[in-house]
């Protein structure tokens, strides 16, 4: 369990540090509130959770972190323009119903986005694919699919491709080798098990 | 796992299966150990109440006064040192300050809210100071259109102020800090019209409260809810024995009283609900030689609700408190629920309850979308249970958990 630990830590510290003291945090999938727990204790930041799994809020609840039960569209949709400093929506992308339309609402109320998913190029992913012939299962995959979550299989060229698309600036991006833990820049796509972003709407 | 929770949720498989995932899952996957937080279970027991009345005049909302007021409420557990433990609990349309424990050991029915008030309960006598007080203007013991006027030795009918949400919170921050000497609550907790009285104290007491706790309400009355209500004020004022308001006790507009509880039941149930408890089910016995007579469970259950509703509540007040429940409107002249909210201070956990459809999670929702754009520490969870508005009062350990939680994080 203690890689599984080290995996959870690298990427929430690294979006942890690029979110300024007092900044208005918004955690979309915020699970337990283990991220904004430790933003309100490290930078004491104003943040706002949101989850649609009831346990988890209890969970909230109990870490005294406010917590929305419901979808992401629909909490996003009563804040005005740039409400919040950050939008952070780590290891959630792969659940959402409608990634692009939460991704633009995103980057609407909040003046930046952290994104955090798992890179399905790296090329374990895909050696594990061929060689199984099935989905990968692992710790952010933890469904299998009869499981009926919506469950998508997010590589960095795709998602590059999606931003150029949408005119996404990228101000930032981390990418994680295997063990979601050292840093690598040469060809990601292929060799980074987790990517990271901070994206900006176009101005 | 220690033995409470088997106690409570032997019966409940589903609930408990679902809490073994999250404990295997805490205990395994990371760094969270979900601790329980009540140990021990327990019962208030025999309680009595107890009557607050003062000599200072109190101004109505509407701007009418009355020279005294008398308030009855219950008090459970001790107040701490520091004075800093106090949880007021505020009723329903027909609730009243009885909300746990019995009055005599013959007593068959606990008060009302029982099975979340009480030592080692969710919310835990053995840590907090707990009141329930009966509103103003109601029929139980607190001063209303029954009560005796001082002037005519008569009761006041019609004569008696009309009453808002404001004025039952008003009352009882007079009983809260004059009969019982507070400076501050540690929370208010209420569901339904209960809840609506906990939106009012956050915004006419900013301060005075540390955590709310809201559910199954809403920030102003629907359409449907308005309706509803007419419904019953129609059924009563419509009963010769309503008498314009001027009737002895117990001679009332009985049959509008009853048929108005008889409507008003249905709302705080759901279609799937009443499958659950009567569905076509035939009355045992039932004199079926008299075609129109109760035939089926669902019939008679609703006629003993509206006869037993008749022995405790005064028609007049059911007039006075559903017209409070639909003049409630925090979205006010400015028509935005924001600039009310704007003010509030303290934590904010809004429970909605999916089969509730008079006070629908959407309008829970709306409490909390309101509060959140305001920048306020607002939470809000949605428990999935069949059994209607009335969810907030049956037995719902998801609904425990989170109030137990809220008020110990």
């Amino acid at each position: 369990m203690s890689t599984g630990h080290n995996k959870r830590k690298t990427d929430q510290q690294i979006i942890s540090d690029w979110i300024r003291p007092q900044s208005r945090v918004l955690d979309l999938g915020c699970g337990r509130g283990v991220l904004l727990e430790y933003l309100i204790q490290k930078s004491s930041i104003h943040g706002i959770g949101v989850d649609i799994d009831l346990e988890k809020v209890q969970s909230c609840v109990k870490r005294n972190i406010p917590v929305y039960m419901g979808s992401a569209e629909d909490l996003m949709e009563i804040y005005p323009d740039r409400y919040f400093d950050w939008v952070i929506c780590s290891r959630t992308l792969q659940d959402l119903q409608n990634p692009a339309k939460v991704i633009l609402e995103a980057l609407r109320v909040g003046r930046h986005l952290a994104i955090g998913f798992v890179n399905q190029g790296y090329w374990l992913n895909r050696y594990t694919a061929l060689k199984d012939g099935c989905l990968p299962q692992n710790e952010v995959f933890t469904h299998s699919w009869e499981d009926g979550n919506p469950f998508h299989l997010i590589t960095i060229n795709s998602f590059e491709a999606f931003c150029i698309k949408h005119k996404i600036t990228i101000c930032s991006r981390i990418y994680l080798r295997g063990d979601w833990e050292r840093h690598l820049t040469f060809a990601p796509n292929l060799r980074a098990g987790y990517a990271i972003y901070n994206l900006k709407a176009s101005t | 796992m220690n033995g409470l929770w088997l106690n409570i949720f032997y019966e409940d498989d589903i609930f408990f299966a679902k809490w073994n995932r999250i404990y295997l899952f805490a205990c395994f996957a990371m760094n969270d150990t979900e601790q329980i937080s009540w140990q021990t279970d327990g019962e208030v027991g025999l309680v009595e109440w107890h009557d607050f009345t003062s000599d200072k005049p109190f101004l109505f909302e509407s701007g009418q006064s009355l020279p005294g007021i008398s308030l009855r409420y219950e008090t459970y557990g001790r107040l701490n040192r520091d004075r800093s433990n106090a949880i007021l609990i505020c009723h329903a349309l027909s609730g009243d300050h009885h909300c746990a424990g019995v009055h005599s050991m013959n007593d068959r029915k606990m008060g009302w809210w029982n099975n979340i008030i009480g030592p080692g309960k969710p919310v835990d006598t053995n840590q907090f100071f707990v009141i329930s007080s009966n509103c103003i203007g109601g029929c139980q013991g607190s001063i209303g259109p029954s009560s005796i006027r001082p002037d005519t030795g008569s009761p006041w009918y019609l004569d008696f102020p009309d009453v808002t949400i404001a004025d039952m919170v008003h009352a009882q921050h007079r009983l809260i800090t004059e009969a019982l000497g507070l400076e501050r609550l540690f929370a208010v907790i209420g569901g339904s019209m209960g809840g609506m009285q906990v939106l009012q104290w956050a915004i006419d007491f900013p301060g005075f409260v540390n955590r709310y706790i809201p559910m199954a309400t809403t920030a102003r009355q629907s359409a449907q809810a308005i309706a509803f209500n007419e419904v019953g004020r129609c059924a009563i004022m419509q009963d010769p024995g309503w008498n314009n308001g001027r009737y002895l006790s117990g001679k009332g507009p009985n049959v509008g009283l009853a048929i108005a509880r008889m409507m008003a039941h249905i709302t705080y149930l759901s279609d799937q609900g009443l499958e659950a408890k009567f569905g076509r089910t035939r009355q045992n016995g039932s004199s079926a030689g008299k075609r129109f007579d109760a035939e089926f469970e669902v019939e008679s259950y609703l006629r003993h609700q509206g006869e037993s509703f008749i022995n405790r509540f005064d028609a007049n007040t059911y007039l006075y408190f559903t017209k409070a429940l639909d003049r409630f409107d925090l979205f006010g002249s400015e028509q935005s629920l924001d600039s009310s909210f704007k003010n509030v201070q303290g934590k904010f956990l809004t429970v909605g309850f999916t089969s509730d459809w008079l006070f629908p999670p959407s309008q829970n929702r709306e409490i909390v979308h309101s509060l959140l754009r305001c920048g306020k520490h607002a939470t809000y969870a949605e428990i999935n249970m069949t059994l209607g508005h009335d969810s907030f009062l049956v037995h719902a350990p998801e609904l425990y958990r989170l109030v137990n939680q809220f008020l110990l994080s």
